[in-house]
């Protein structure tokens, strides 16, 4: 077991790692002169001024040393300050986050309930016409775009029946995104669900329970979901991973003051450091998130303890 | 996307008795299309990408008015006998756009997926064929990468590139690399234990032949299964993408950017907002439904399980 957690942090640490390399050369890939690109929208610009920012993102120097320069300043918590209003990157990104990790949490969180129940039905029920409708509802759900789920929701939710504010970052403003990403997620969840289940249901151990004339119930949670639950729970990782990157556009959508509203703003406004800081965090919350699923899953599957 | 992985392994293993003969494909790809067809989900998912092409072929023919022709109707008109879908608020017609959209939408398909899958069927198949360090480091690269999300690396890419429609479908088909080079990597692996492989090895077949005519047509069946499962996440990320305003641009009859644009007066008339992303999820729906359908025809555990 502590061979697996050690190399799952090694290769966490690999991760983050290859994404400082790739975060600090991102700025070289851009076409064009990129510290002009970055100004083009601010005017009077002088060419000095370009000069001056060159020198101080480093951007003459061989790419090794930029690297390790990078490097140096990241780890002592330096991400840079942003072209438009050069605020420290770290701060902003920072006060952000929560926003972004709250949203993604209920999301997960409804997109649990609904997608494990769901899933676990129509596993149970397979063959009818109530697995149908849940699988058929599943599928329609896998193909919904966030956004425009998201713009339904709004439309009758907010401006219909006026149950919620259009745009803000309260708890009630926090209803529809998290509804928005976690019923979309819930059609992937309850898809996953009922294939684990339907290949548990099919095993000896649950036959043998049936057999022994446990009772249904007892036979279906402590038996089946108990061993289902295992790789349903670490998917969650990767769920809440998928969430991460759903919030970024569900942002956008209701106005939720999360990073993701942040980077696309940064994108548009061709401000690199910001974009860069947004990537590495990302990268950062992704891995220590998937460490956490690790954790739980050792905990969880006693085939991996021993 | 896990699931995705896990059942294109499957088909990796369940293709295995075939033998690589060329007639014999010409047999197989025959027999599989009369296996999808068999399948009520995939015979509506083939209805519905045909109707796609289709629209996108004869669009000007079948849409009454231009896709950017102002005053076709009164501005914001809703759905009637002239105007099928409605209005917007320039007056043009909803249903003659959505028509022309179709051929942005069916460009991002083919433009992304062959991105993703050329670049990722390579180089899972280098690597499962070379082994040894360069199998370790591109696997670990992928791997990498592969942690963040599709969104996250589609953000990325169109940070650097700039906004554009192009560079959507460049950044979505990069994204989805990863994914491709996973499955073609574990099927490669499993082609490259069998017995055809080891007697073109000893017959003295170079690595060019090994690699892309031996190995290569034997990897593509799962890979098939995957791209068309992948058009419909390219399609959902690129209009993803246009809706942040990082893709098409308006006026461009683009699905996700027209959903953007409809942002400002959907309120007054929710028309503008439904189709464009109705024809998004009939879309996406379509090639889930064809996909779905494929990979049940080529795996028969997952037929099993219906």
């Amino acid at each position: 077991m502590a061979r697996f957690l050690v190399h799952r942090l090694f290769a966490a640490v690999l991760t983050i790692f290859v994404t400082t390399i790739a975060v600090s050369m991102l700025i070289h890939l851009v076409p064009g002169d990129p510290v002009q690109i970055m100004y083009a929208q601010s005017q009077g610009t002088t060419p000095e001024e370009l000069d001056a920012v060159r020198e101080r993102l480093g951007l003459d120097r061989p790419l090794v040393e930029q690297y390790i320069s990078y490097l140096g300043r990241t780890l002592r918590g330096d991400l840079g300050v942003t072209i438009r209003g050069e605020q420290p990157v770290l701060e902003l990104l920072l006060a952000r986050l929560p926003n972004t990790l709250i949203l993604a949490a209920s999301a997960l969180f409804i997109a649990s309930i609904i997608g494990l129940s769901f899933g676990f039905v129509a596993a149970y029920k397979r063959g009818t016409w109530l697995d149908t409708t849940l699988m058929t509802t599943a599928i329609l759900g896998v193909s919904m775009p966030h956004f425009w789920l998201g713009l339904i929701l709004l439309f009758y939710f907010a401006v219909q029946l006026g149950w919620f504010p259009v745009a803000g970052s309260g708890f009630p403003n926090l209803v529809l995104p998290a509804m928005t990403l976690g019923l979309t997620n819930a059609a992937i969840i309850a898809r996953l669900t009922r294939s684990s289940m339907i290949d548990i249901f099919d095993q000896d151990f649950v036959r043998t329970a049936h057999a022994k004339g446990l009772p249904k119930a007892v036979v279906l949670y402590r038996h089946a979901l108990r061993a289902g639950l295992v790789p349903i729970v670490t998917m969650m990782g990767l769920q809440f991973t998928y969430m991460m990157g759903g919030a970024i556009v569900v942002e956008n959508v209701f106005g939720w003051n999360g990073v993701g509203r942040m980077a696309i703003q940064a994108i548009f406004q061709r401000d690199y450091p910001l974009i860069q800081g947004f990537i590495l965090m990302f990268a950062i919350v992704v891995v220590l998130v998937s460490i956490m699923m690790d954790v739980v899953y050792v905990l969880l599957d006693p085939r991996i303890r021993h | 996307m896990q699931e995705r992985l896990k059942s294109a392994v499957n088909l990796a293993t369940a293709a295995s008795d075939v033998a690589p003969s060329r007639s014999a494909l010409g047999r197989r790809t025959l027999a599989l299309f009369s296996a999808v067809t068999a399948n009520r989900g995939a015979r509506v998912g083939l209805l519905l990408v045909l109707t796609l092409v289709i629209a996108a072929v004869f669009a000007p023919w079948i849409a009454p008015y231009g896709p950017s022709q102002m005053g076709a109707g009164m501005s914001l008109t809703p759905p009637s006998a002239d105007h099928w879908f409605g209005t917007d608020e320039f007056g043009r017609d909803m249903f003659s756009r959505v028509v022309h959209g179709a051929r942005l939408t069916i460009q991002v398909g083919l433009i992304a997926v062959g991105i993703s899958l050329t670049v990722g069927t390579l180089t899972g198949l280098v690597a499962g064929y070379a082994g040894g360090w360069t199998e370790r480091i591109l696997m670990r690269l992928v791997d990498v990468v592969f942690s963040f999300t599709e969104t996250l690396i589609a953000l990325a890419a169109v940070a650097v590139l700039g906004p554009s429609l192009t560079n959507a479908m460049v950044a979505v088909g990069i994204a989805a690399i990863p994914f491709y080079a996973r499955v073609a990597y574990s099927v490669t692996l499993v082609e490259r234990n069998r017995a055809y492989f080891d007697a073109a090895y000893v017959a003295g077949a170079g690595h060019f032949r090994l690699v892309f005519i031996h190995l290569l047509p034997n990897i593509l069946p799962p890979l098939i299964v995957v791209a068309t499962l992948g058009v419909s996440s390219a399609v959902l990320a690129a209009a993803g993408l246009s809706f942040l305003g990082l893709g098409a641009q308006p006026p461009s009859p683009e699905w996700g950017a027209m959903l953007s644009a409809a942002r400002d007066y959907f309120t007054q008339a929710p028309w503008i907002m439904i189709y464009p992303g109705l024809a998004i999820m009939v879309t996406v729906l379509a090639f889930n439904l064809l996909g779905d359908g494929i990979r049940e025809a080529l795996d028969p555990r997952q037929k099993a399980r219906q």
